[in-house]
């Protein structure tokens, strides 16, 4: 084994020890919350079915096929995102009590972050993916947003404004991506399968 | 001076990691779940973990993974606050790593659960429908105001010093905390949307029509 073979095998040892830390603790503290009665049985599991069926990316999704196909929603929605949304059924709560919806047009490309830590629409997206909470992302985000875009392999017009949203204080913000061309007949269903989590914050663009 | 406080516009981090997942090891949705429980029932809230992280070695808060500090963080309050003892925190760790499949204790509280999912869905709304008069009016240019370093803060450490143009004024006051030292945020006040042009945050990247937004709370901004 060369030496370099060698550090990365004692690397991914070390790493592979400290997950299993991790999960030993994260056990060890839902272990003694059960017998203190600060949780369910079935407490973790129902979160995280919450996250995967009730409050995620698919609702925020809906919206967008919705305002997509119906200018007047549209309208409103930009106009009080948290009534538009009632409009479809869809709930608001934690960390979307004071939502608010901006679109991306021909000219205009709108991208979020929460530079001070991890704020994000969960009523319309659930919760946030790893690259948001990263601090390389939300340090670069705010000052080279095009080569930020360029990491996620998105390539915008040189002509086009940016306009960026950190989320610092109540405010949690969404972004409605440019329709693609092409998709005129479509049902809001199948559009609804288009829409990415990522281009819901301005991270991605929606092809057909 | 905090780095956490400061990272928006640090330069040469190399490559964004374009990782999509939320949890990327399977402790990491447990030990989020966890935290809901501490949400939904009172015992912790927002402000009390980003103290812990903006209390955190720079260097580590750039080494660890977001739910690692999370562990971290989490642990050290519940110790903190007498939830659980760090001796029995440290046995029942021990006896996990000896047997990573031993059952969790078959007892609990059967009410938690619907008091989480009740509390995603009814939120924590800082909306306080109190009267207030705004200092800026929109269109009017502000400075924001270099604040003293403090345990926590919601103000972004490239935006101090900075002019920028009150976009939205908005209606009412928010409460952000009173129960974790901030820099002026434990009284409910008014917070405005603030429209900078990147240029005018940072002279040195290439002209373009880009602009930021940012909300603010009333205690950080003055006139320009």
């Amino acid at each position: 084994m060369t030496k370099e073979n060698h550090d990365d095998h004692e690397h991914h040892n070390h790493l592979r020890e400290n997950e299993t830390y991790y999960a030993a603790r994260t056990k060890a503290l839902e272990s003694l919350f059960r017998e203190k009665g600060l949780i369910g049985i079935d407490t973790v599991d129902r979160v995280i079915r919450f996250f995967e069926h009730d409050m995620g990316p698919f609702n925020g999704a809906k919206v967008v096929a919705k305002a997509w196909s119906d200018p007047a929603f549209k309208a409103r929605l930009i106009a009080d995102a948290n009534k538009g949304i009632a409009e479809l059924g869809l709930k608001d709560g934690i960390e979307g009590e004071n939502l608010r919806v901006v679109e991306n047009t021909a000219t205009v490309h709108n991208v979020v972050c929460c530079t001070l830590c991890s704020c994000w629409p969960w009523p319309l997206l659930g919760l946030p993916p790893y690259w948001f909470k990263d601090p390389v992302f939300r340090a670069r985000i705010v000052r080279e947003p095009r080569a930020v875009l360029l990491d996620f392999g998105v390539t915008l017009p040189d002509d086009k404004k940016i306009e960026i949203w950190d989320s610092s204080a109540q405010v949690r913000y969404f972004v409605i991506p440019e329709r693609p061309a092409g998709t005129e007949n479509w049902t809001e269903e199948q559009l609804a399968k288009l829409v990415s989590t990522e281009a819901m914050q301005g991270l991605d663009l929606v092809k057909a | 001076m905090k780095v956490q406080h400061f990272l928006g516009g640090i330069e040469n981090l190399g490559p964004v990691n374009v990782e999509k997942r939320v949890f990327v090891e399977p402790w990491e949705a447990q030990l989020f779940a966890v935290h809901t429980a501490m949400m939904g029932t009172n015992i912790w809230a927002w402000p009390d973990l980003r103290v812990l992280a903006e209390g955190m070695n720079p260097l580590d808060y750039f080494k660890y993974r977001y739910y690692i500090k999370w562990l971290g963080g989490m642990c050290k309050f519940l110790i903190d606050k007498g939830y659980i003892s760090e001796k029995e925190l440290q046995e029942r760790t021990e006896a996990f790593l000896k047997d990573p499949d031993a059952p969790l204790p078959a007892t609990g509280n059967p009410d938690v659960t619907q008091r989480v999912v009740d509390y995603f869905y009814r939120g924590a709304n800082p909306y306080r429908d109190i009267v207030v008069n705004p200092i800026f009016k929109a269109g009017q240019k502000v400075r924001v105001k270099d604040m003293p370093p403090v345990v926590h803060t919601r103000l972004p450490g490239y935006l101090r010093n900075k002019i920028g143009v009150v976009d939205v004024v908005y209606k009412g006051a928010y409460l952000y905390a009173d129960n974790v030292p901030t820099d002026g945020l434990a009284t409910p006040q008014p917070v405005y949307l603030v429209k900078f042009d990147t240029r005018d945050i940072w002279s040195d990247i290439p002209d373009s029509k880009d602009v930021l937004y940012n909300d603010f709370w009333e205690v950080y901004l003055e006139a320009a």
